[in-house]
């Protein structure tokens, strides 16, 4: 108690110093060797804190603080001069200058000891590096203000008045010294919102990090806990072991001629530290989505790699033509060659050149064939750093969840790139059904997700989830419906921000359709309208000086806003009629019977268009029990009101659902190819998917069907025939397997197929092999009913008429 | 139902590729092309008209006027139809 009020008491003589020395010498009429004394008391304080201090920096500056204050204190007495008393100010901001200073050159840094002091958490925080960067600098911000103020304070006394003396180090001084602390306060809020743990991606080294912060973790989500021991816990990596691994990988690349490398891996952990091996080792890096073999062998070429973190099934006959790199071997193989500790070998792990970095991404064909996109690593730099502008704020201790892919660009970005870039820690595996989020609601989550998973969250679970804190959910890779939006808001609290772009051109804009339809560009996005009515972008991270034109019909804002008005390929001329097909979609959806609903543009003796329809829960009762024409003619009716009888469809087909692919995209070919199957009263197509050699198709044959004519008239079952032809059939029209069959292997039927049952046949198509195999399950997979496999006729120019059940 | 209208409605149906319809849908008396006050008819457009025009041509051996409000009314219905065919196949 009694120190504690000493202590109060030579502070308030230390601060209060000028102001007691004017007073004494202009009103109270004291000699400056009176005033000494004071000099001397306040030494002797200081050598009461000398006395105290642990720390050999503080024991130095305190010590070299006391002998000059003496040392004054003492000229004052005997000179009986004033000038030595006024000296006091310049000698504190001398020694914080010395102490300060010091801390520079004997890291931490002051502001940085205070910060880790103010927030325990900061030494495995991912930002540590930018926070203690930030902090030398406001370090050396203080030095230089005290050698400012210092010599203000030095002209002050040998200049100007006592008063102007007093008034300057009596008050301005210390109003600056506040001013200081608001301004350096106010500016490290706003960095450590935004940028404080953001590095670009070519710019990480192997300490932009502590080693212990988390880079990723699996299904269950653990917290790293302050000993930094969580690499043995399973899924979770840190950044030693990221940065352990991806010098493995660069060694094993460095060692090997090969380049490009195909890259596929998808354990995102494996994904990022196998592209960040490539990027830093200088390896093209072609990223690929589709791992169907006969994509990759139609990509590969002898010189070129293939590193993935899984292998092909079986066929031994196969692996010789496509050498195949695991990861894990590699990283296994690596870790043996350097078996007498990692340290013997010096870790591969650094910066690399953005400009010079290539890679190749695949567009997921929403409108055509997937198309190789060249792109250079400054392409997503530069778009990452604007992501981080625009969102950082938001992400701060938040873990990054997907269900997208992360080979597709909007993937690689948000659930790759951008948790290595900002230090948040990634789950390595997607979230697939939206009931999981239960798992993850005691966390903060960032979650990059589509259209497709939003819709089936609305539509699989019905309760709101409790999350903690509401997580923030980004959409993209198509349109998000808003009413999709609305219920993805109710189960998670969050409404959904969309975000427009392209393989092409990278983010675009964004919005949240609450806000309404418009979209806000990134600000490094500049819009204009192309000659044809579509937007066109130039932005830092599209390379074409001309920028890219997107298919979209656009209406821009003057402010640089804009609302989207379809995709121009989508007005289509039918027999020299132009109609915009969204308009079509859009007036049947008016009726209020249809859910969902896309229009296409057919060639066949004529141009006409089709629809293939979701019925909505109004339009099933609707339509309960009601012929397929006269459900057509309703439709054709009600659009006839709007368009010409030449633009309205002529062939309808009503599904389940609309065939998505991985990404939640609704191809035009995939409806289109639904449309050349001609109708049949005999059998019903109720939904359907189509991935690279592979369909899978709900199927229903109604009692009526002819199929189940003179077969056992008591018991009506589907007759093998007709199941192997039907196979035939939507192999040819959906996966492009030629006509003719040449045998049978191994066909087995198991189970009856009975009228009005509906079934799921899943087909795959091998065409190295020219081999079909098929089964057919009930709805949830559990009854097999039948499943063979078909040899097609590879040579046969032609094949005979189909062969009907 | 005559023989002759079956067979027409059979063209029709092949060769305008239309789907979901059996002859039986088809009302002899109803109009081709857009309705009636009943709401019935087949509802086809112009071009159907064109490609029904040579099928007709093809399967019955039968010409059509240039004159395009006569050759409307040869096309009003099923039953106009069969009897402009039936009319004119023999000569």
């Amino acid at each position: 108690m009694k120190r504690f009020a000493g202590k109060i008491f030579f502070t308030a003589i230390s601060v209060l110093y000028p102001v007691i020395v004017f007073c004494g010498l202009r009103y109270w009429g004291l000699s400056p060797r009176r005033l000494s004394l004071m000099l001397i008391a306040l030494a002797f304080y200081h050598f009461l804190n000398f006395t105290r201090s642990k720390s050999g920096v503080d024991r130095g500056r305190t010590g070299g603080l006391v002998a000059l204050v003496l040392a004054c204190a003492i000229f004052a007495f005997v000179a009986n001069n004033v000038l030595f008393v006024k000296l006091y100010p310049v000698l504190v901001n001398l020694s914080l200058l010395v102490f300060f200073g010091f801390t520079l050159w004997r890291p931490p840094s002051f502001a940085f000891r205070m910060a880790c002091l103010g927030d325990k958490s900061l030494n495995m925080s991912p930002a540590f590096k930018a926070v203690e960067r930030y902090c030398q600098k406001v370090t050396v911000a203080w030095c230089i203000f005290f050698v400012v103020n210092g010599i203000i304070a030095v002209l002050t006394v040998f200049v100007c008045s006592d008063k102007i003396w007093s008034l300057y180090n009596g008050l301005i001084s210390y109003i600056l010294i506040g001013l200081f602390f608001i301004i350096e306060y106010l500016i490290r809020k706003m960095m450590r919102n935004k940028m404080q743990s953001y590095v670009p991606v070519c710019d990480l080294e192997s300490d932009a990090r502590p080693d212990g912060a988390l880079v990723c973790f699996d299904a269950v989500a653990e917290v790293a806990d302050v000993s930094g021991a969580v690499a043995n816990v399973a899924g979770l990596r840190t950044w030693r072991d990221f940065v352990k691994d991806v010098s493995r990988v660069r060694y094993y690349l460095e060692a090997r001629e090969n380049t490009p490398w195909i890259l596929h891996c998808e354990d995102a952990y494996y994904f990022t530290v196998a592209l960040l091996a490539m990027l830093q080792s200088g390896r093209k890096a072609l990223v690929t989505a589709n791992r169907q073999e006969a994509f990759i062998k139609e990509i590969k070429k002898p010189e070129y790699g293939f590193l993935t973190d899984e292998p092909f099934a079986g066929n031994a006959s196969n692996a010789g033509e496509m050498p195949t790199t695991l990861i894990q071997d590699v990283l296994a193989e690596e870790n043996a060659r350097c078996s007498d500790g990692e340290n013997a070998r010096e870790i591969k792990f650094g910066k690399f050149d953005k400009s010079k970095a290539e890679m190749v991404l695949y567009t997921s064909g929403t409108t055509g064939e997937p198309k190789a996109v060249y792109k250079r690593f400054l392409q997503f730099e530069n778009e990452l750093f604007e992501l981080v502008k625009v969102f950082g704020n938001d992400w701060v201790n938040r873990k990054v969840y997907s269900t997208v892919n992360h080979h597709h660009i909007y993937g690689l970005l948000f659930t790759a790139l951008l948790p290595i870039a900002t230090g948040l820690p990634f789950r390595r595996h997607r979230i697939d059904f939206p009931t999981e989020l239960a798992n993850i609601a005691g966390e903060a989550a960032v979650m990059a997700s589509s259209p497709a998973f939003l819709k089936r969250l609305s539509a699989e679970t019905d309760q709101p989830f409790e999350f903690k804190c509401a997580p923030i959910i980004y959409s993209s890779g198509g349109p998000l419906p808003e009413d999709v939006a609305r219920k993805a808001c109710e189960r998670t609290g969050f409404w959904p921000m969309e975000i427009y772009g392209s393989t092409e051109t990278g983010g675009i804009a964004y919005r949240q359709s609450k806000n309404g339809l418009v979209w806000t560009p990134f600000e490094v996005c500049k819009m204009s309208v192309a000659e044809n009515g579509c937007l066109n972008i130039k932005s830092s991270y599209i390379l074409e000086e001309e920028g890219f034109t997107t298919g979209d019909l656009v209406d821009l804002y003057d402010d640089g806003r804009f609302l989207l008005k379809g995709r121009s390929d989508s007005i289509v001329k039918i027999e020299e009629k132009r109609i915009s097909l969204p308009e079509v979609e859009m007036r049947l959806k008016q009726t209020g019977l249809v859910q969902d609903v896309r229009v296409v543009p057919m060639v066949g003796k004529r141009q006409y268009l089709a629809a293939a329809i979701v019925l909505n829960a109004a339009g099933r009762e609707k339509f309960a029990g009601v012929p397929k024409l006269a459900i057509n003619n309703f439709f054709h009716d009600y659009l006839l009101k709007f368009i010409e009888n030449t633009v309205s469809p002529k062939k309808w087909r009503y599904l389940e659902e609309l065939p998505q692919n991985t990404e939640g995209k609704i191809r035009m070919r995939d409806i289109q190819s639904l449309f050349g199957l001609a109708e049949s009263p005999n059998f019903k197509i109720l939904k359907f998917r189509r991935e690279p050699g592979v369909l899978t198709a709900k199927l229903l044959f109604p009692a009526a069907s002819d199929y189940f004519d003179n077969h056992f008239p008591e018991f009506k079952l589907l007759p093998a025939v007709v199941q192997v032809d039907m196979v035939l059939r939507l192999a040819r029209n959906f996966l492009d397997v030629p006509k003719e069959l040449s045998k049978m292997n191994r066909t087995r039927f198991a189970c009856p197929i009975l009228p009005d049952v509906p079934v799921v046949v899943k087909i795959t198509y091998d065409a190295d092999a020219g081999k079909v195999i098929f089964a057919y399950t009930s709805e949830n997979g559990e009854t097999l009913y039948s499943n063979g496999s078909l040899v097609m006729n590879m040579t046969a120019a032609a094949g005979e008429g189909e062969n009907r059940g | 139902m005559s023989d002759l209208n079956t067979r027409i409605k059979e063209v029709m149906i092949e060769s305008l590729e239309l789907e979901d319809i059996t002859p039986a849908d088809i009302v002899d008396s109803a109009p081709i092309f857009g309705k009636n006050e009943a709401g019935e008819g087949l509802g086809l457009d112009s071009i159907d008209a064109l490609e029904l025009g040579i099928a007709i041509k093809e399967n019955f051996g039968v010409t059509f006027s240039t004159v395009k409000e006569e050759t409307k009314k040869h096309f009003a219905s099923v039953d106009a139809l069969a009897a402009y065919i039936s009319a004119n196949s023999k000569g």
